[in-house]
């Protein structure tokens, strides 16, 4: 199985208090930030990892995973790690944050689909920043592609896969043929998540992202990067424009109510949520 | 997920990106051999992997080990819940070989990241990390000293995790004084020894984590002369191993009884009987009988430094909780408002006291990380240039002998007291359960005691290592930070500092003239009776003096920065602990030294049954 993951990079969401707006809202400041993977794009290419190998000799590849991103030189970073995780292949878009939004996104993936040809595009459901949900299911669309979103278990099946989605109240159970888009969420990085054909339904993974070992990061810099150029993938394609940023309004402090009753009546003539 | 353990443990990992990137310029040993497969981005994606296994594997369980501890049970140690598992997915992670050879599976990755990975798998689960840290050691000396089959045989199974080593010195009457061990070794007919003998408190002694474990023993050979002369290293495997490489039966090695401690609760100690049946066959290591000391000391310098690092990874951790604490607990209102019962709550860290300690311990951990990274890279840099530049090569390694006690010593005492302050800012909790300070501190007590006591360290200071190559580690040492004074005694921001540094540095050459006078008349009661506080004058100068070069440079960089740039923080915080700790650590060098200088030797003149008469 080929498996496309597109990552990206993200402002270190355990210091999101350095994210800064200047007075005049014209953009996000970026300068002093630290950079970390969008957690679900990991979990996305942890479940790449586990769909193409025997969870038992992990070391054997048994199918390809390309990673991708999109960004300046420095988000090589990102790549380098998913590679160390043990990705096998990556690409970088060439370009500036600006001259992103979800939809030119998507479209250059589509075209790089078009390429790669792989069996699956396996994404975060989200990412943690703008938090917009869209990259997949747009993708999906201009594919024409059978899709799945916030997969919490993944099995492969001879020719497509059985995706759990998460859904209010419980698991949702659907079968997609490849090619296919799958989009994960939290769980799929649990113990006995994701199976591939080879791994043994018994075999019981460490729960969480894999570490990189030390071999491995050792090696990454001799596995392939590949940088191509947005306008080749995404040309002329519209490009959201941002008016003005800003901060959420602070959280006031809360009070304490005397009984259920203040509560209720609080709830209903304050609140207004009942 | 839910039903696992907590993790409590938290790094800086933007302090040590600093201390090996910035201060060390480790840049420059970077992409030369021996480090030549080694850049930037590997160094910091290994340091953040490292990190990720301390927080997500060894962090949580260690509270868990601490409250299980290990057991005995049939006479086999059994260790806390989680143990072994972790154990297999370090080895999976291959992080354990970063400093080891290729030829053995390991990177051969520079000491100074080494020691910083050492920091964090210290930090997080101190009683775990001794299982795997006694076996890298057991397994150097083996590389080091070993014959070709031995090392054939014992360094990648080592190594790899497939099996453990121990390090046994210590018997109930040879403690401190290695020399007075009485186990024994016969040479048998096929050049293989039998051992006979007891060995106490060895950490590691017994485990249920791997298949077998390879015992370094200290032991006599027939008509060995007296003292640390007359002991020989052997290599004695708990099981016997098998023509095939695997551990078969029993090699008579037993484990008597477990120590109950104070901390290190999830690391066993145990006694172990070599012998007792007559049955334990031990190899003597590499060719020679009567080496066993000279072999030992070879390792003892990386040994110490790991002690040292014990320390860091605990005071860091200690530290870290504390502030964190600190932070969020309101008490009490700002003292500008003194006058008014109404005025809103604080945060602790708004009190001047709280301040004080925080930052007073915030600038020991970070100095002793660049005290110990500082001697790392002088390691790093004797490699690169050995066949290059053997005459530089060799005044960095004199420095690593210099700097070693002080590693050793100040980290472990400050580990200890370090996290005694992390429970006095968080007062009553931090006496509880609830929080990890107080396990910090039991952990930490052991640091000052094993692998040469703090008191041996003294004593190695001043006797060995000061006058060690007629004085020149010494000198190039006192040349180096003079050298630092006068570049920057007039620092516009660190120039008071800088010149408290240089008045230290005057009072200790006084107390090293005071010693060399009391030698010359036959005192040495009276250097030993000072050592302690040499050593501590010492690393506090050392220290000092690390805090402000970092200092320098974190003004220039700050400066560099625009308004508004997170990391001016960063900067403003390494400038402040280095002002904090010149002007209220550093004098009192100068003040240590004039209490030499008085001579006073009431602590010898006591009668021994005057200490009491009960
Ligand atoms: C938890 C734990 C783990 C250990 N792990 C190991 C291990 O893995 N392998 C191993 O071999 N040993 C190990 N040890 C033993 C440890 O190294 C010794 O405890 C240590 O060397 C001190 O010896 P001692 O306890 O006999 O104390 P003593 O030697 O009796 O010392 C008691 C006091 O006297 C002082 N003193 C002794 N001699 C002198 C002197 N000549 N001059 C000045 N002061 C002196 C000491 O500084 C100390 O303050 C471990 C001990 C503990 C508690």
């Amino acid at each position: 199985m080929k498996i496309l993951v597109p990552l990206k990079r993200v402002a270190d969401p355990d210091n999101a208090n350095k994210v800064k707006i200047p007075a005049d809202g014209s953009r996000i400041e970026t300068t002093g930030l630290e950079w970390k993977p969008n957690p679900f794009d990991e979990y996305a290419l942890e479940a790449a990892l586990r769909l193409t190998e025997d969870g038992k000799a992990p070391k054997v590849r048994a199918g390809e995973v390309v990673v991708v991103t999109f960004g300046p030189a420095e988000t090589d970073t990102t790549l380098r790690a998913a590679l160390a995780t043990g990705a096998d292949r990556a690409i970088r878009v060439e370009c500036k944050d600006e001259e992103l939004d979800g939809l030119v996104v998507a479209r250059a993936l589509a075209k790089l689909v078009e390429t790669e040809k792989p069996d699956l595009v396996l994404l975060g459901k989200q990412a943690v920043d703008g938090d917009t949900n869209q990259v997949g299911q747009i993708l999906a669309e201009l594919l024409d592609w059978p899709m799945a979103t916030f997969a919490a278990t993944i099995r492969e099946e001879a020719g497509g896969l059985l995706v759990g989605r998460e859904v209010d109240g419980g698991v949702y159970s659907v079968r997609v043929k490849f090619p296919a888009v799958v989009t994960g969420d939290l769980r799929i990085v649990n113990a006995q998540s994701v199976y591939s054909l080879k791994t043994d339904k018994a075999f019981k993974y460490a729960d969480g992202v894999r570490f990189a070992a030390l071999p491995a990061i050792m090696q990454a810099r001799k596995k392939p990067l590949l940088v191509k150029k947005l306008a080749e993938l995404a040309a002329g394609a519209p490009v959201a424009r941002y008016l003005k940023y800003e901060a959420p309004p602070q959280r006031k402090a809360g009070i304490k109510v005397k009984d259920v009753d203040e509560l209720v009546s609080r709830l209903k003539n304050e609140a207004k949520v009942l | 997920m839910s039903s696992q353990p907590q993790n409590r443990y938290k790094a800086d990992l933007r302090d040590l990106h600093f201390v090996l990137f910035e201060q060390f310029r480790l840049g420059e040993v970077l992409g030369k051999a021996p480090y030549d497969a080694w850049g930037e981005e590997e160094v910091k994606l290994t340091l953040g992997e490292v990190h990720r296994f301390a927080t997500e594997v060894t962090g949580p369980l260690n509270g868990v080990g601490d409250r299980e501890g290990c057991r005995l049970d049939n006479g086999v140690v059994v260790t806390p819940k989680g143990f072994k598992e972790a154990w297999q997915r370090l080895y999976e992670s291959g992080f354990k070989s970063l400093g080891v050879s290729p030829e053995f599976g390991g990177q051969g990755a520079p000491r100074a990241l080494s020691v910083l990975a050492g920091e964090l798998a210290a930090g997080s689960n101190v009683a775990f990390d001794m299982y795997p840290g006694l076996t890298v050691g057991a397994a150097e000396l083996i590389e080091a000293f070993g014959t070709h089959e031995q090392r054939d045989k014992y360094c990648g199974k080592m190594f790899g995790g497939q099996w453990a080593g121990t390090m046994c010195l210590t018997e109930p009457q040879a403690g401190s004084d290695v020399g007075a061990a009485t186990s024994f070794a016969r040479k048998n007919a096929d050049g293989t020894y039998s051992i006979t003998g007891t060995k106490l408190f060895i950490s590691g002694g017994d485990q249920d984590i791997t298949d077998n474990i390879i015992h370094m023993v200290l032991a006599r050979t027939e008509g060995a002369p007296k003292g640390t002369k007359g002991l020989s290293l052997f290599i004695v495997p708990k099981r016997r191993i098998l023509a095939d490489g695997s551990a078969g039966a029993s090699n008579d090695v037993k484990t008597v009884s477990l120590e109950h401690k104070m901390g290190i609760k999830g690391s066993s100690t145990v006694l172990l009987q070599f012998g007792d049946d007559g049955q334990c066959i031990g190899e003597l290591c590499g060719g020679e009988e009567l080496q066993g000391i000279r072999q030992m000391f070879r390792m003892m310098n990386y040994a110490r430094i790991g002690v040292g690092l014990q320390g860091l990874g605990i005071a860091s951790a200690a530290y870290l909780s504390a502030l964190e604490y600190a932070r969020d607990r309101q008490q009490g209102s700002s003292a500008k408002e003194w006058k008014n019962p109404d005025a809103p709550r604080v945060a602790i860290i708004e009190h001047a006291n709280v301040r004080r300690m925080l930052l007073w311990m915030k600038a020991q951990v970070e100095g002793i990380r660049a005290l110990i990274v500082k001697s790392a890279i002088h390691l790093d840099q004797a490699a690169v240039l050995a066949g290059k530049d053997d005459k530089t090569a060799l005044y960095h390694q004199g420095q690593v002998e210099l700097l070693t006690p002080l590693i050793k010593a100040y980290a472990s005492d400050m580990a200890f007291q370090v996290s005694e302050a992390a429970i006095q800012v968080m007062g009553g909790v931090g006496y509880t359960q609830d929080y990890p300070v107080e396990q910090h501190c039991r952990d930490a007590k052991i640091f000052s005691i094993y692998e040469g006591t703090n008191g041996i360290q003294a004593l190695d200071l001043v006797a060995r290592k000061l006058g060690q190559a007629g004085g020149a580690n010494t000198q190039r040492f006192l040349g180096d930070l003079a050298k630092f004074v006068a570049e920057h005694g007039s620092h516009p921001v660190l120039g008071p500092s800088v010149q408290n540094l240089g008045k230290a540095q005057e009072a200790l050459g006084g107390s090293v003239m005071q010693f060399l006078q009391w030698a010359q008349v036959g005192e040495i009661d009276r250097v030993q009776l000072q050592a302690n506080r040499f050593l501590t004058m010492m690393s506090e100068l050392t220290v000092g003096w690390l805090l402000c070069d970092a200092a320098v440079i974190a003004v220039d960089k700050q400066k560099a920065l625009p308004e508004g740039d997170p990391d001016r923080l960063f900067y403003e915080g390494k400038k402040q602990a280095a002002i904090f700790f010149a002007s209220q650590v550093v004098p009192g060098i100068v003040g240590a030294a004039k209490m030499i200088a008085t001579g006073d030797r009431s602590a010898i003149d006591i009668p021994t049954a005057a200490f009491a008469t009960v």
